[in-house]
């Protein structure tokens, strides 16, 4: 799993950026737009004609896998809220003057970004079954949000450092304390920054959901797996899930270019 | 000249190894104690292993085995990836539509295990509770055969056992050998968990799969399968690796 990786040379003022959400279709990158345009017609063309012409078996397949979509997208949606709190606190943690505070926060982050996500899930979802009884869909969104949110972690201090010194400053000259600079100041320009990689964030974990399959979470993935199993019709079904799964992320990662596109704009002014 | 030489050479060695001791591949998802599984040693072992190999050496052919994960066994089998799947597989109609089966190794029933505590008797009452199987085994396809039981699939029987010790689900569904190893033998497990019932559902067997057509493969190990029921060899092994007749 790569992640953003921000790389910043300063001589040159190099900016590498690459997150592995989705390719997001900036307006600027006159190509991907039209490359989104092309897989997002395609797609649904595709999706269009397997359902029309050649209803047995993508019919039944596509009947099959509903109940599939919405417990991928439950996953996502409690797994993005619960990893926007642990990250609001670890990526605050990680700037804390506080040396224990800064330890704790900075130690989660290296050790969540040094195990694969689908060992974690493993772990968590059997260690979390030795000592308390959760469902497995819990489980799941446990152990997608502990591993996003350090993630998050990261995000949010980039996007908490990213705003000038020069506002605490002020903040701190007209008499707020540390926190009131930090909540009714900081914070809310932040967000500005903190908000796109967030939705990038979202359709990485949508995808990354497809790994909680494996714990027997019957998410679109796991579904299309029983579908294929007993009616042996492998390239049809993964046909389905694959389509499928490119709609939904085309679509969010549309609405991650809008968002970021009326972000900016606020900016340009 | 030398190379066409060692060419037609090697051509005829090539042709000539059939009269050897034949090769088959068998895959097998070696997590199905007792029947196959991986012991300490990482070695791929168990009941049906060693029926093979012992059907390897009565009909003359030398098994050869492959670990494969059970979802996509079958996938591998039509795409010619190994020429047969030993990996308690029972024969059932629907999967012999798709491909073909040797004669019955082994007769097996689906059981359903539950912790010690369940006052269940049986699938009947479990209505409204989760039951756990390995994803398209026939102890899946009997549980979502039952009415108003919710179905969970896993892709590995164990995971499905270790769900049921953590209490996620109300039970597993799995052919009798298994449910056995599982709830009376393994030292974890035992004391833990309990088979509530052998499920009504009819006799299964296990049978040996291969791609439909490859008639060669079949004759062999069909061959081989009888010279093992013959000779009592299968006895011998059902002591060792189930115990006691049953």
């Amino acid at each position: 799993m790569t992640k953003q990786c921000k790389t910043s040379v300063d001589p040159g003022h190099v900016v590498i950026d690459v997150g592995d959400g989705a390719a997001i279709p900036k307006p600027s990158d006159k190509g991907l737009v039209s490359a989104w345009r092309l897989s997002f017609a395609g797609a649904l063309i595709v999706l269009a004609c397997l359902l029309y012409f050649k209803p047995d078996p993508y019919l039944r397949i596509f009947k099959f896998v509903p109940d599939g979509i919405l417990v991928t997208f439950q996953v996502t949606v409690y797994s993005i809220a619960l990893a926007l709190v642990f990250g609001l606190i670890t990526g605050l943690g990680r700037i804390s003057r506080n040396k224990y505070v800064n330890l704790v926060a900075s130690t989660y982050v290296e050790i969540v970004r040094g195990v694969p996500l689908l060992v974690q899930l493993f772990y968590i979802y059997y260690a979390l079954g030795r000592l308390v009884h959760v469902p497995d869909l819990l489980a799941a969104v446990l152990s997608m949000s502990v591993c996003y949110g350090a993630y998050m972690g990261e995000v949010f201090r980039a996007g908490i450092t990213a705003v000038p010194v020069g506002q605490t400053e002020a903040a701190r000259s007209l008499g707020f304390n540390r926190t009131q600079t930090m909540y009714h100041v900081i914070l809310p320009q932040a967000w500005r920054t903190i908000l796109p990689p967030v939705g990038n964030e979202f359709i990485a974990l949508l995808k990354d959901t497809s790994l909680v399959s494996i714990l027997g979470v019957a998410d679109l993935l796991r579904r299309g797996r029983e579908y294929a199993s007993e009616s042996f019709q492998y390239f049809e079904t993964f046909t389905m899930v694959a389509v499928i799964y490119l709609i939904i992320t085309l679509i969010l990662s549309k609405l991650v270019s809008i968002m970021e596109e009326r972000l900016s704009h606020h900016v340009k002014r | 000249m030398v190379k066409k030489l060692v060419l037609s050479l090697a051509l005829v060695a090539m042709t000539a190894s059939p009269t050897l001791a034949k090769t088959i591949v068998f895959a097998t998802d070696a997590t199905w104690p007792p029947m196959e599984f991986v012991n300490a040693d990482k070695q791929i072992t168990g009941y049906a292993i060693d029926y093979m190999k012992a059907a390897g050496k009565e009909a003359g052919f030398t098994p050869e085995f492959k670990a494969v994960a059970w979802d996509g066994i079958f996938a591998g089998l039509a795409a010619g990836k190994y020429n047969a799947i030993c990996s308690s597989v029972s024969i059932t109609d629907e999967r012999k539509n798709t491909m073909d089966f040797s004669t019955p190794y082994f007769k097996v029933r689906q059981a359903l295990v539950v912790p010690v505590k369940s006052e269940a008797k049986c699938i009947e009452d479990m209505k409204g509770k989760t039951l756990g199987a390995q994803i398209s085994t026939t102890g899946h396809f009997a549980v979502k055969k039952a009415e108003g039981v919710k179905d969970k699939s896993y892709d590995e029987v164990g995971l499905a056992f270790e769900d049921l010790y953590n209490g996620r689900i109300d039970g597993v569904v799995c052919d009798d050998p298994v449910a056995a190893q599982y709830a009376l033998q393994n030292d974890k497990y035992k004391g833990a968990l309990k088979i509530a019932c052998i499920i009504e559902a009819g006799d299964e067997y296990y049978g040996i799969a291969l791609q439909k057509g490859n008639k060669e493969d079949l004759e062999l190990i069909d061959k081989g399968i009888k010279a093992v029921q013959e000779k009592g060899i299968d006895k011998q092994l059902l002591a060792k690796w189930i115990g006691g007749g049953k």
